[in-house]
């Protein structure tokens, strides 16, 4: 029994589930469910749909090398069995798994990161140049710094700083 | 036709049938109905059609004929004479020839009447035409009419032809009339040959088959032959003639030794040596037969000369061959039909020699060195007389012992399973011969799915060496990347100013909502103007909040909106205190409220205003020139116009008239 990848995501099928397609030249085709299936059917190419995994690595969305993948290969020849070496490769599953799927993360991260340093370049200038619509510039001579005046509270008014936005 | 097989050959119709079959196919093959009214191309086609396919049917049917018949020049020369001896070979190609020109008749009266029928120009025209295309044709074929018959009994009587194999084993009986040839063929064979006291009761050919050392042997019986010059043989007599000359067979010639035939031995010794040529390179057999009647011994002395003379051409064809001359059984034998004594030795005697000849001429030929070449077996000669058995080495022997020994101890699965319980309660363990490492692994049980992947494709020997080298590479990398996140933190906001913007968005937000909204509505609904503020929306307080929330002092500003608006009374009041709110005043101290100036101005003035080109602190003039200067551009205009409001165009200086 054997997880296999779903042809159209690339999601893990399990048994049990999906369909398997085989083609006249003995190519076989497994979907994991009729969304694949159906999509195949209508001859869309994996690698133009967004949400598949083609779609993701082809346009460096997601990460394509490294050599956490190669751990995992479809042998062909059977190992004898020897108990420690499975017990090793039973916790080294876990233990690549969850390097994988750090580099993974910091893969897309790394990939957003441009987009944060833009945006907070944005923001700084848009703070910069907007100020002037929440602080009077008489108020911004005295105080230079790019905060929100502090508000001198009437005492014999008796209005509270908090009330004073939501009036508006 | 290649095995001469003349009864396939289709029937001849005679003229008159060959017209009719004909004419008649046409009519029902080819469309019927015509009438004048049709398209004149319509009408020509109509017509060609039934002449063409008349003639393609004359041509096919000539033709099948023409080419079944078989050419005498393309078969067995021994058919080729017998059919010129039957049917004479000219007469035979001239009928043959008369058809084809026939043939070529039909096609050339087709193709030109098709010509004409391109250019008839009515439906009586056209089918006249065709009446003459047809009507030629079967002409033609009338002429021919004696030609088919004459071919049409050939044809029957080849059909009766024996069918003769040229090539096979063949044995030939010869000799005089009556002698005892077709008794004899009887005996042998099959064959039910017509045995009578008169000559000349065979009339043709005859075949048998006979068996000998599980072969089959072809006998043929042919019409007795006199002893006449060539010429003058008639055409049974030429049957047999051909027979002997053409077919490489046995020959076996009869004599009777009583002369109960009517001929002598001397007459038959003639003709043996009339057509002594034609057994050449043949195996003969002289074969006295009627020994009942008369044994051989007893002849007369010439008879026995002449028998003797035989013998020696015979012998001659013996040696010819090749064979021992000492064997003289073989070419004169003694039989009697009748009794039946020596009639197997005959047979058996000619078939060995036809046999033995058969042989002789295949080993000269060359195929046969190719075959010899693979039957010969090579074999080392031996040297010495030491026996050489093959070798088996002796611990393959014990092997071989001990694993039959074994087959007979060993205890099955199947007896297990009937030990614990029968088919259904016992269920074997698969992986009790499993050869591992430690025989405690042998009942483990690996998952062969993790975390959705499969075990099997991680399974490696090396796996934990490479674990560590990824785990190092992972603390490196990780290393790495806390650097690198350290020197990012540089840029950001802090929360006071993340506040800040937070608050210019919503602000710049509002003032798009107001702009789109004023927008929307700005066609479709007259906005009040600001100075008749009939909600009391524009107050100090609110100027006083928005001026505070912009981090400025609002008290100065609300104090002389005050001022503006409410004149000098009000002004005492506001000094007392501000307890009861305020009023709603305009904020614009130049558009004061017209009720307002209209009572300011009827009261007597208690304060002096300043003059006119004074400037106000508030207005937004430089200078009181300035203040001067937009006197006379806005103010000056109007008043001019006030008071010049009576003058037209015609009325300027005219004096008034005194009266």
């Amino acid at each position: 029994m054997r997880i296999e990848k779903c042809w159209f995501c690339s999601s893990t099928v399990y048994p049990g589930h999906g369909i398997q397609f085989v083609r006249n030249d003995a190519k076989i085709f497994r979907f994991c469910r009729s969304k694949c299936h159906k999509n195949f059917k209508m001859k869309r190419n994996p690698r133009k749909v967004k949400w598949t995994k083609a779609y993701r690595r082809l346009h460096g969305k997601d990460m394509t090398q490294d050599s956490t993948f190669e751990f995992e290969r479809k042998r062909n020849r059977p190992e004898r069995y020897d108990r420690n070496l499975a017990e090793n490769t039973l916790k080294a599953i876990k233990k690549i798994d969850k390097i994988r799927s750090d580099r993974a993360s910091d893969h897309i991260k790394n990939r957003l990161k441009t987009g944060k340093v833009q945006r907070q370049k944005e923001a700084r200038k848009q703070l910069e140049q907007g100020i002037h619509l929440v602080k009077a510039p008489l108020a911004l001579a005295q105080d230079s710094s790019l905060h929100l005046p502090k508000i001198k509270v009437n005492v014999s008014q008796a209005q509270t700083e908090e009330n004073r936005p939501m009036e508006e | 036709m290649v095995q001469y097989n003349f009864k396939k050959i289709t029937v001849v119709p005679n003229g008159k049938d060959f017209v009719d079959i004909i004419l008649s196919r046409t009519q029902r093959q080819t469309p019927t109905v015509v009438h004048k009214g049709y398209a004149i191309s319509r009408l020509r086609q109509f017509y060609m059609r039934k002449v063409k396919y008349t003639q393609q049917n004359f041509h096919e049917k000539l033709s099948t004929i023409i080419e079944e018949f078989p050419r005498l020049d393309e078969i067995h020369p021994f058919y080729g004479d017998l059919l010129h001896v039957l049917y004479n070979k000219d007469h035979y190609k001239l009928a043959l020839g008369q058809i084809n020109t026939a043939r070529n008749l039909i096609s050339k009266i087709a193709k030109d009447y098709v010509k004409l029928l391109k250019y008839g120009d009515s439906l009586y025209r056209c089918k006249s035409l065709k009446v003459a295309a047809l009507g030629r044709m079967c002409t033609v074929i009338k002429r021919i009419g004696p030609s088919l018959a004459y071919l049409e009994q050939i044809r029957q009587h080849m059909a009766r032809l024996p069918s003769i194999d040229p090539n096979t084993r063949t044995i030939l009986i010869c000799g005089y009339p009556n002698v005892g040839k077709s008794s004899f063929m009887n005996k042998i064979t099959r064959a039910d040959v017509d045995v009578q006291p008169y000559a000349f009761t065979t009339k043709s050919l005859f075949v048998g088959h006979t068996d000998y050392k599980y072969l089959r042997y072809q006998v043929i019986d042919t019409p007795g032959i006199l002893d006449r010059p060539f010429e003058d043989r008639n055409i049974i007599e030429m049957c047999s003639i051909t027979a002997l000359a053409h077919l490489r067979a046995a020959v076996l010639f009869f004599l009777d030794i009583s002369g109960s035939c009517g001929y002598s031995i001397a007459q038959q010794a003639a003709l043996f040596h009339s057509i002594k040529s034609l057994f050449m390179n043949k195996p003969l057999i002289i074969v006295c037969n009627k020994t009942d009647l008369q044994p051989l011994d007893g002849i007369s002395e010439e008879d026995r000369k002449l028998v003797i003379e035989m013998k020696a051409e015979a012998m001659k064809t013996v040696i010819g061959q090749g064979g021992e001359p000492e064997n003289e059984e073989g070419v004169l034998l003694t039989m009697s039909t009748l009794t039946e004594d020596g009639v197997i030795a005959v047979k058996n005697a000619a078939c060995e020699r036809l046999l033995n000849q058969r042989v002789e001429l295949k080993k000269k030929s060359k195929k046969m060195n190719d075959c010899r070449n693979r039957f010969h077996v090579a074999l080392p000669k031996p040297r010495d007389q030491k026996e050489r058995p093959p070798c088996i080495p002796q611990a393959v022997l014990e092997a071989k012992a001990k694993q039959a020994e074994e087959e007979k101890k060993r205890k099955t699965e199947k007896d297990l399973e009937e030990e614990n319980g029968g088919a259904g309660v016992y269920s074997a363990s698969l992986k009790k011969n499993y050869i591992l490492a430690s025989d405690e692994w042998k009942e483990d049980v690996l998952p062969e799915i993790l975390d959705g992947h499969n075990v099997y494709d991680f399974i490696d020997p090396d796996i934990l060496l490479r674990l560590e080298e990824l785990e190092r590479e992972e603390g490196l990398r990780q290393a790495e990347e806390e650097a690198d996140d350290f020197e990012m933190d540089g840029e950001e906001l802090s929360p006071e100013e993340q506040e800040a913007l937070a608050e210019i968005r919503k602000k710049k937000n509002l003032l798009i909502q107001q702009h789109r909204m004023k927008k929307s509505t700005a066609e479709s609904r007259p906005v009040v103007p600001r100075k008749f503020d009939t909600d009391r929306k524009f107050t100090t307080k609110r100027m006083g909040r928005q001026l505070s929330t912009l981090g400025l002092d609002p008290s100065l500003a609300i104090n002389r909106a005050r001022s503006k608006s409410r004149g000098r009374k009000r002004e005492r009041s506001v000094e007392r205190g501000e307890a009861d709110g305020g009023d709603t005043m305009d904020i614009d101290g130049n558009q004061a409220s017209k009720k307002l100036r209209l009572r300011s101005m009827s009261r007597s003035r208690s304060r002096s205003r300043p003059p006119i080109t004074e400037v106000l602190p508030g207005e937004g003039l430089k200078d009181s020139a300035q203040k001067s200067y937009s006197y006379i551009e806005t103010k000056a205009p109007v008043l001019w116009e006030t008071f010049h409001w009576k003058d037209g165009q015609a009325l300027r200086h005219v004096q008034e008239i005194k009266l």
